[in-house]
């Protein structure tokens, strides 16, 4: 018996994500970064229930802009440039900018990762980068599922 | 008297045939009967003669047979069938179709300008470049000069019918362009390199083109080559470097500009004016993406071209582009993939009920396939776009029963040859790319965002060199037939147009 079939038996199951609070998307998976955009580019409402909550988003980890860096975005798909499709590289218009704890362990981009911290929403401009984000997550960690 | 004998012959052996045939096994079942009626609807058929007043190219970039075939499953599989049975608009004997080969001048793995120009002039052209001659080459300004070939959308205004084009790509992008632009490069976009003056960058071609007449009527994305730079305007933000101001131009032409939903829904498509409208500063949004509000559909404007240009008794050409299948599979995300496919599907019949076929040639194409493949053996109904399941011994639905790799994990039945999808990865440091195939279940599989596995690593997945189909209805429709050179495509809607 795990502890959810424990709750259930007690007949607790609608205090049960009262009593063991589960991760931000109510699930154990992680969320999916277009669930915090709306289809017109604002933000979901999801995404404003969660600000300054700790959530985990997975997708891919776009090439850093720079080494031993703190900072990475994350985008929904693997972020590519693609030679026959557009003369230069663009981002996607729903990425998640995100502020890590420490140094960004960098991963290919391609390799699917799970990141994990506190969503921040509304304009910011990196004073360093000079990158301009509308949504963070900060104080980030991540993993390779 | 050898003649007579072999006709006699003939004549009794169908004879017997048409005896047998009646008391085959098989004779009651379903597929029997509708094999007889689709050789019936053939039979039927009445090549039509008559002159094309209009002539309507739709083009789905990127679209070839496998990617076809993929969104015909989605499609039906969206309408509650297996999908396997699904027929798409364009797939009935209502339309003649043939095989096309795509590879340009010096490239087996076609692009999309050369394509999209072979089918606007009728001859193939070299990679990367837009309706120049064969003499012409790439990035060569020098060349363009003498090379310029004459444009099918030339052409029908000189028969004083008007000319539109739509894409869901940027309107300078290869496939529109290649209805007015003429460049030694697709890239030059919104500029030159410094001392080019044989031609001028796409985005002023196509204003050029809307001063001259060529072009009526002009919708799609890419609104930031036509602003200066940093220029903010209904949500475009402009990228020229030169700073003038194109869509200044185009209003002072006269023409109606529109750049969302709101503004498409208040242009008067009387024919009286010009239109031009850039609902994106790039690309517009995949239909999976789209919403109603910001961007209309492909059909949507498919609907107002057709009712804009059928305004001038003479007729028109028009090109319609779905730009992003391509886009979608370039990224190896079947899912956006088929929502784009589908959102052609629906222009396409969209466009066949708004025309006549009486005077309507329709042309339904891909310009080139990508490196997309499918796997097997899945059973009937498997998800298009999730993983394959095994083939049912009783039944015609495929079992509960996934099937496996000899890695002992189950795969989707889309995959790509290359892309980032790649199950070989680089990681930070490493020297070599080596990898496995992750683990999959169906609800990852089938995800908008999830990116089908792919063998070679690649930042972009390829286009491939496989034949696209061509399927054609109205007006000398029956001139598609066999396997033909992408370039006779031309000829088929000039012979349409002209015909006596």
């Amino acid at each position: 018996m795990d502890r959810r079939q424990l709750v259930a038996g007690l007949g607790l199951a609608p205090l049960a994500r009262l009593l063991f609070p589960l991760p931000a998307a109510a699930s154990d998976k992680p969320l999916k970064l277009r669930t915090l955009y709306n289809k017109d580019r604002s933000f979901s409402d999801l995404a404003k229930s969660l600000e300054g909550s700790r959530i985990s988003v997975d997708g891919y980890m776009a090439p850093p802009l720079k080494a031993d860096s703190r900072f990475f975005v994350l985008t929904k798909i693997p972020m590519s440039v693609c030679p026959f499709c557009e003369t230069e590289a663009e981002w996607p218009r729903d990425i998640l900018a995100i502020y890590t704890k420490r140094t960004v362990e960098v991963v290919a981009f391609n390799r699917k990762i799970v990141t994990s911290g506190v969503l921040e929403l509304g304009t910011f401009k990196d004073p360093d980068t000079g990158f301009v984000s509308r949504v963070r997550l900060v104080d980030a960690v991540h993993e390779r599922p | 008297m050898k003649t007579i004998i072999s006709s006699a012959l003939a004549l009794a052996l169908t004879g017997s045939a048409a005896v047998a045939q009646d008391t085959l096994p098989q004779a009651s079942s379903q597929w029997f009967k509708d094999g007889q009626a689709a050789i019936q609807a053939v039979l039927d058929r009445q090549p039509n003669t008559n002159r094309a007043k209009n002539v309507i190219l739709l083009i789905a970039d990127g679209n070839g047979v496998g990617t076809n075939y993929a969104t015909r499953l989605f499609d039906g599989q969206q309408k509650g069938m297996m999908g396997e049975e699904n027929v798409l608009p364009y797939e009935t004997p209502e339309f003649y179709s043939a095989l096309v080969k795509t590879y340009n001048i010096n490239a087996q793995t076609p692009d999309s300008a050369p394509t999209a120009g072979s089918m606007n002039t009728g001859v193939k052209q070299r990679f990367n470049l837009i309706n120049l001659g064969e003499n012409a080459i790439h990035e060569d300004c020098s060349t363009v000069e003498g090379n310029e070939l004459a444009l099918f959308s030339e052409l029908m205004t000189d028969a004083g019918k008007s000319v539109g084009v739509v894409s869901t790509a940027r309107i300078t992008h290869a496939t529109p362009a290649a209805v007015y632009a003429k460049t030694a490069n697709r890239n030059w976009e919104d500029s030159v390199p410094e001392g080019c003056t044989a031609q001028k960058d796409i985005a002023t071609q196509l204003i050029d083109a809307l001063d001259a007449g060529t072009i009526d009527f002009a919708m799609g994305g890419g609104g930031r080559y036509f602003l200066p730079k940093d220029k903010e305007m209904g949500g475009l933000k402009g990228r020229r470097e030169d700073n003038v101001d194109l869509v200044e131009r185009a209003t002072g032409l006269g023409a109606q500009f529109a750049t969302d939903t709101a503004g498409f829904n208040q242009l008067k498509l009387d024919g009286s004016t010009p239109v031009l409208a850039l609902f994106n500063d790039s690309h517009m949004e995949y239909e999976a993406d789209r919403a109603d509000d910001d961007e209309p559909s492909l059909a949507d404007m498919t609907k107002a071209a057709i009712e804009y240009l059928s305004k001038n008794e003479n007729g028109y050409y028009l090109e319609i582009e779905a730009g992003r299948v391509d886009h979608a599979n370039h990224d190896g995300n079947a899912a956006r993939v088929m929502r784009d496919g589908v959102a052609f599907v629906e222009a396409v019949a969209l466009a066949d009920e708004l025309t006549n076929d009486e005077d309507t040639l329709i042309i339904v194409t891909a310009d080139h396939e990508h490196a997309i493949a499918f796997n097997g053996y899945c059973g009937r109904g498997s998800d298009i776009l999730g993983l394959c399941y095994d083939v049912a011994k009783k039944g015609i639905k495929h079992s509960d029963e996934l099937l496996l790799a000899d890695d002992g994990k189950p795969y989707t039945v889309i995959g790509y040859l290359n892309g980032t999808g790649s199950v070989l990865k680089k990681e930070e440091g490493a020297n070599d790319y080596t990898g496995s195939r992750p683990e999959l279940d169906q609800e990852t599989a089938t995800d908008l965002d999830y990116v089908q596995q792919a063998l070679i690593p690649k930042s972009s997945e390829t286009h491939s060199g496989e034949d696209v189909a061509i399927y054609a209805k109205g007006p000398w429709a029956h001139l598609v037939d066999g396997t033909i050179e992408q370039n006779v495509i031309f000829h088929i809607m000039n012979h349409a147009a002209n015909a006596q």
